[in-house]
């Protein structure tokens, strides 16, 4: 009887546990994850949840690793967002990195490639993005790819950067000029020769690693079916791929299983058309890629790197989400989606993001921004006035746009000054005030100028000024010095004083002395 | 008299106190100038930078850097130093304040612009990641380990010894076994 009971509970239960199939349907939505990411990363950095990602404070990371992925995953998922803003950032700091020797960098060709790509998310044009100090407009394509070789070469840094070079030239399937120093087939020969005998990729040694053999066939896909030797590299890779998956759907690189590879088989197989809900090769025991995807997703709606729980690595706890694991599932769910909407890949930013010109309006929000200023402005205020300028500047005319245009560069080239005020003032602290044991009173000069410039700082740009403890330690020491040489010389002088007393009254004391005896003899020579 | 000997008693006073030194400090003032001073109390770690990998693989390095202004003949850019262990100093900061010290160039990327949640070393004495071929960078070592993550994540305790090294092979010419082939 009892048994009975437990049985038909457990069918109950195996019935309920069914019923919510319906919900799970909507688990494997790749829009729905995606927006989840989103609304993670939002309240992660503080930025309230009907408020766009791209701004000021995300905009602040504009040109970083840490930044531009998430713009690409937006605008691939067809968000509404604040690119402008953020491509305005983006192209100031290119400009300003292409006035540096190296450029953007000076053996990282994946800089530009990255760049490239948040440029086509946010709309932008990297053929011409910004100016160099020439003038001359500033071609990320050209630089990046094709004639990098003229200043590094591509594998500089290893296959990683042929694989990003093929992916950046993709996007737009941008022609090469006959005086390149690269051709296409160079850089597809190179990623085809650095393949390892199982059909895989890796960074280094001979064992493939699965984000690696990934990357390479995202390059290569546009090539499969046109090109038999890249045809039999896809094949080769595939099945290393499908080889290395682990049972739960996801896959281990480095020695930790995590997230970021299986978001980048997703987003392999999307490029060459290869559906990863359905391919038998990538199913195992039932598990899909994205469930092995969602084992890592937190209730947060952000995901963790891995849950290979490391006691020491703080980065990756497996109770918090991470922005990592976050933005390359960010673009798995784009990849994902697109191929389910029947559009471009991921990568391929031809045609639908072709974006009409419609004309820029400077709005009367935007002018009371302007308007609204600090009369002292402070780093801060730089996303601001840096996206404002680049609108103005693109906008149709309006009565008070030279007004305007004046007032935004007048602030930009404050925001500077203060910017290199901060620069110069870390500059000189590392300069002049180590080691520590060398610091004399002769520095006091130095010590003093350094905190009257840092107190004539605003609080927001004070913060940016590294290791200011150090400043106290060493304005303290040479104060103390100082005061120690203030005490000398005024204890010297009582000294001096005291001692010139001294002889003055033994020297009083001896002629005294003398005139008793004169006066004494005296008497005895009246007498006589 | 009485008035000499007072003059004579002062003057001695205050020579002895110009001897004794003049550099009088409350608590608070030498405790922040002798911070970094080692005491028999004090903890300490030893951090050292070495990039002995580049003089095995000169032939990889950018010309540029072929010379001994940026590759100490002995690979020695840094050797052995103990530094104070402050409350939470991690790998970062006693780097840091090591090339402070020691005007030693370093750049790296701060944590907030890193999508690992670090700050990245990204050169030391003008040797920068792939400056010795496609494999190439810097690497910690805390007493003989090679943690799997950022340097401003790892928090130090008394007595560690940090060892900054060149790899030219992603950590394997000098014994980080996690990276790669021999754990599989």
């Amino acid at each position: 009887m009892g048994k009975r009971l437990l049985t038909s509970l457990i069918c109950l239960a195996l019935i309920f546990g069914i019923i919510p199939c319906a919900a799970a349907a909507d688990e494997t939505n790749p829009l729905l994850i995606a927006q989840g990411i989103i609304d993670w990363k939002k309240a992660d950095i503080g930025i309230s949840a009907g408020d766009d990602l791209l701004c000021g404070k995300f905009s602040e990371l504009a040109g970083s690793t840490a930044g531009d992925w998430y713009p690409v995953g937006l605008s691939r998922l067809g968000k509404a967002d604040n690119y402008a803003e953020y491509l305005a950032v983006l192209k100031d700091r290119v400009e300003k990195r292409y006035r540096q020797s190296g450029k953007l960098s000076a053996v990282k060709a994946t800089e530009w490639h990255r760049l490239t790509l948040a440029v086509l998310a946010a709309g932008g044009d990297p053929t011409s993005f910004g100016t160099d100090e020439n003038g001359q407009p500033i071609n990320l394509i050209a630089d990046g790819t094709y004639d990098r070789g003229k200043t590094t070469s591509l594998g500089r840094q290893g296959i990683n950067g042929w694989i990003w070079a093929l992916i950046t030239l993709d996007t737009k399937r941008y022609e090469i000029p006959e005086n390149a120093y690269n051709t296409r087939d160079d850089i597809i020969d190179k990623i085809l020769s650095s393949q390892l005998p199982d059909g895989g990729w890796a960074l280094g040694g001979g064992v493939s690693d699965p984000d690696m053999t990934a990357m390479a066939l995202q390059a290569l896909a546009p090539y499969v079916g046109a090109d038999a030797k890249v045809q039999k590299a896809a094949d080769d890779a595939l099945l290393c791929l499908s080889a290395l998956q682990l049972p739960t759907g996801d896959y281990e690189s480095w020695g930790t299983r995590n997230v970021e590879s299986t978001d980048q088989v997703i987003i392999a197989l999307c490029c060459l058309g290869i559906d990863p809900m359905r391919d038998a090769r990538f199913i195992k025991n039932g598990n899909t890629l994205l469930s092995g995807v969602l084992r890592y997703r937190r209730p947060d709606g952000g995901f963790v790197h891995s849950y290979d729980y490391d006691e020491n690595n703080p980065a990756s706890l497996p109770d918090m989400s991470n922005s990592m694991a976050g933005e390359q599932t960010l673009l798995a769910m784009a990849a994902l989606w697109r191929l389910q909407n029947g559009m471009r890949t991921l990568y391929d930013f031809r045609l639908e993001n072709e974006k009409s010109d419609a004309e820029v309006v400077f709005s009367d929000a935007d002018i009371k921004a302007v308007n609204s200023l600090p009369e002292k402005l402070t780093t801060k205020q730089y996303v601001t006035v840096t996206a404002l300028l680049d609108k103005l500047e693109r906008s149709a005319d309006f009565a008070e746009k030279d007004e305007c245009r004046r007032k935004l560069a007048a602030a930009k080239e404050q925001i500077a000054k203060i910017q290199a005020e901060i620069d110069d003032i870390n500059a000189q602290i590392r300069e002049k005030l180590y080691p520590f044991e060398s610091i004399s009173i002769r520095d006091k000069k130095t010590v003093d100028l350094i905190v009257s410039r840092y107190n004539a700082l605003d609080d927001d740009d004070r913060v940016k000024i590294e290791r200011w403890e150090d400043v106290i330690k060493t304005k303290t020491q040479v104060d103390g010095l100082l005061r120690a040489l203030i005490i000398g010389i005024v204890l010297g002088t009582v000294a001096f004083l005291l001692f010139v007393l001294l002889v003055f009254r033994i020297y009083r004391k001896r002629r005294r002395k003398a005139k008793e005896t004169e006066r004494f003899f005296s008497q005895f020579a009246d007498e006589d | 008299m009485k008035k000499d000997i007072l003059a004579v008693f002062g003057i001695v006073l205050i020579i002895a106190l110009l001897i004794s030194g003049t550099h009088i400090q409350s608590a608070d003032e030498y405790y922040l100038t002798h911070i970094d001073d080692i005491t028999p109390e004090s903890e300490t770690v030893t951090l050292s930078i070495r990039c002995d990998t580049v003089l095995q693989n000169y032939e990889n390095l950018d010309p540029a850097l072929k010379s001994a202004e940026f590759v100490p003949p002995d690979g020695v850019i840094l050797p052995p130093t103990e530094y104070v262990l402050r409350e939470g100093d991690t790998v970062f900061d006693i780097l840091e304040r090591a090339v402070r010290y020691n005007k030693i160039q370093m750049e790296f990327q701060g944590a907030k612009e890193s999508p690992f949640g670090s700050v990245y070393i990204q050169g030391i004495h003008y040797l920068y990641e792939f400056s010795c071929g496609s494999l190439s960078g810097w690497t910690y070592r805390v007493d003989g380990e090679f943690p799997h993550y950022g340097c401003s994540l790892y928090k130090l305790s008394d007595g560690q010894n940090i060892e900054w090294i060149y790899t030219c092979a992603l950590g394997q010419d000098v014994g980080a076994g996690w990276m790669g082939e021999d754990e599989k």
